[in-house]
């Protein structure tokens, strides 16, 4: 076995310690470095500049030569062995799958009839109003009938806003902290008015609307995917591997190569070894 | 390779598509459960890769593609792996019985059987971060990158430990790849 240093072969980045251990009776560190990339070249993971002193070491070294042929054998042979198979589980994981489109479908669906429902509210108090105000009972520089009309306008408003929120998903979030405060206004008016009888119940029922969609917007809101950070797995939240980064790539930035050590070469197509 | 094919698969299963959601099971299970039979046992594989995949089930909705939705998969079973072995642990039991429903479905050449089977008692007798990074690498196929992202380590990690798994088989299964080679020189 050779004790001559092989010039130029890196030690493994971050693992000082492999080239001493678990070989045992394989001689100086050097056989351990040489072996451990002799292994990489087999999978096609071999770092070219460590390749000239890989050789030379070989050279010199038989026992390394004769590993080199053992491991690849034993390569062949698990890459060749039959492949075990495991059962079908489709059918038993399944029911386990989201299922949140459907709800949130729904929810959309339900978000679009309230819309269409406050829209109809909208236009019968409209036509109702149109040409009945007498002049009487100012309030605020406008007379009930324009006070009506104002109030026609944002049932119109509303009901418009639900129906494009169910289709337009997206901005509904911006929608809720308008739809909330008016909703927490009117409601504590109507209460008020309520107590004080200066309001049908009828007419406060029909607020019941609102509050049908607010609801629903905010499912619909809440449904969509999140942007939070990833489960659980160590591997996600591991240093950000810029090779096979797979269709995310372009999405996400590529981490630097700095501080990543080594970094494998594409893998070519599997080739036999022997 | 299909990751990108596997990652679209669980993104429209995240939103609801129970077709992809089916899909992506199927191009993943065989190598979840090989996965699961080398690390935590052959016997409990088929379970475990059903906890796999009601675990990632229930986090799917937090994943956003950061990483390939394999690697994603992979990782979480060697965590339901490693939960297993830790329970095993705490209350031993009796060990599991072949199911029929667990045996390959393919036939193996009779030659091969020997040989296949020398080289899994070989390689489940590896120390478990040996074993991890050689199953990962030379049964499942991924690369050192992705196999490192699936573990969570640095590559070089990945790399010291196949080759050491490597070294482990060579001396373990010495007669054996003799004459595996002698095989192989024949015509």
């Amino acid at each position: 076995m050779s004790r001559d240093r092989i010039r130029g072969l890196p030690r493994p980045v971050g693992n000082p310690q492999t080239v001493e251990d678990d070989l045992p009776g394989m001689g100086p560190s050097d056989c351990a470095a040489c072996r451990e990339e002799l292994s990489a070249e087999l999978d096609g993971e071999g770092d070219p500049a460590r390749r000239p002193a890989v050789r030379a070491h070989l050279r010199t070294c038989p026992a390394c030569t004769a590993w080199r042929e053992q491991a690849a054998v034993v390569t062949r042979l698990t890459r060749t062995a039959p492949a075990e198979a495991g059962p079908d589980l489709v059918a038993r994981v399944l029911p386990s799958a989201p299922r949140g489109s459907r709800r949130r479908v729904g929810a959309r669906v339900a978000l679009a009839v309230v819309g269409v429902v406050q829209i109809v509210v909208g236009i019968a108090a409209l036509v109702g109003l149109v040409g009945h105000g007498d002049g009487s009972a100012m309030l605020g520089g406008a007379d009930m009938a324009h006070m009506g009309h104002e109030t026609a306008a944002w049932n119109l408003a509303l009901g418009t806003a639900f129906v494009a929120g169910a289709w337009w998903t997206r901005h509904l979030a911006g929608l809720l902290p308008v739809l909330g405060v008016f909703i927490v206004v009117l409601a504590v008016l109507s209460g008020l008015d309520l107590a004080a009888g200066r309001v049908e119940p009828d007419r406060v029922a029909t607020h019941a609307v609102l509050l049908v969609g607010f609801v629903l917007s905010l499912a619909v809101a809440r449904s969509a995917p999140r942007r939070g950070p990833g489960p659980a797995p160590r591997a996600v939240a591991g240093p950000r591997l810029g090779e096979d980064a797979g269709p995310d790539s372009a999405r996400t930035p590529l981490a630097s190569r700095d501080d990543l050590g080594p970094v494998a070469r594409a893998r070519p197509p599997r080739r036999d070894v022997a | 390779m299909d990751d990108a094919v596997i990652t679209d698969a669980a993104l429209a299963a995240r939103d609801g598509d129970r077709a992809a959601a089916a899909r992506f099971v199927e191009l993943t299970q065989q190598q979840v459960w090989r996965l699961l039979a080398h690390l935590a046992d052959r016997g409990a594989a088929a379970d475990l890769a059903q906890e796999t995949y009601e675990r990632a089930f229930g986090s799917l909705r937090r994943y956003r593609a950061e990483s390939p939705a394999r690697t994603w998969l992979l990782a979480i079973a060697r965590h339901v792996a490693a939960d297993h072995l830790r329970r095993r642990a705490r209350r031993p039991v009796a060990p599991a019985l072949l199911d029929d429903a667990d045996e390959p479905l393919g036939a193996a050449r009779p030659g091969d059987v020997a040989e296949g089977i020398a080289l899994r008692l070989a390689v489940d007798a590896l120390p478990t971060d040996r074993r991890e990074a050689f199953v990962l690498t030379q049964l499942l196929g991924l690369g050192y990158a992705e196999a490192a992202q699936v573990v969570g380590c640095p590559i070089g990690t990945i790399r010291s430990r196949v080759a050491r798994a490597r070294a482990d088989l060579v001396e373990g299964l010495g007669s054996t790849t003799t004459a595996g080679e002698a095989a192989v020189r024949e015509p």
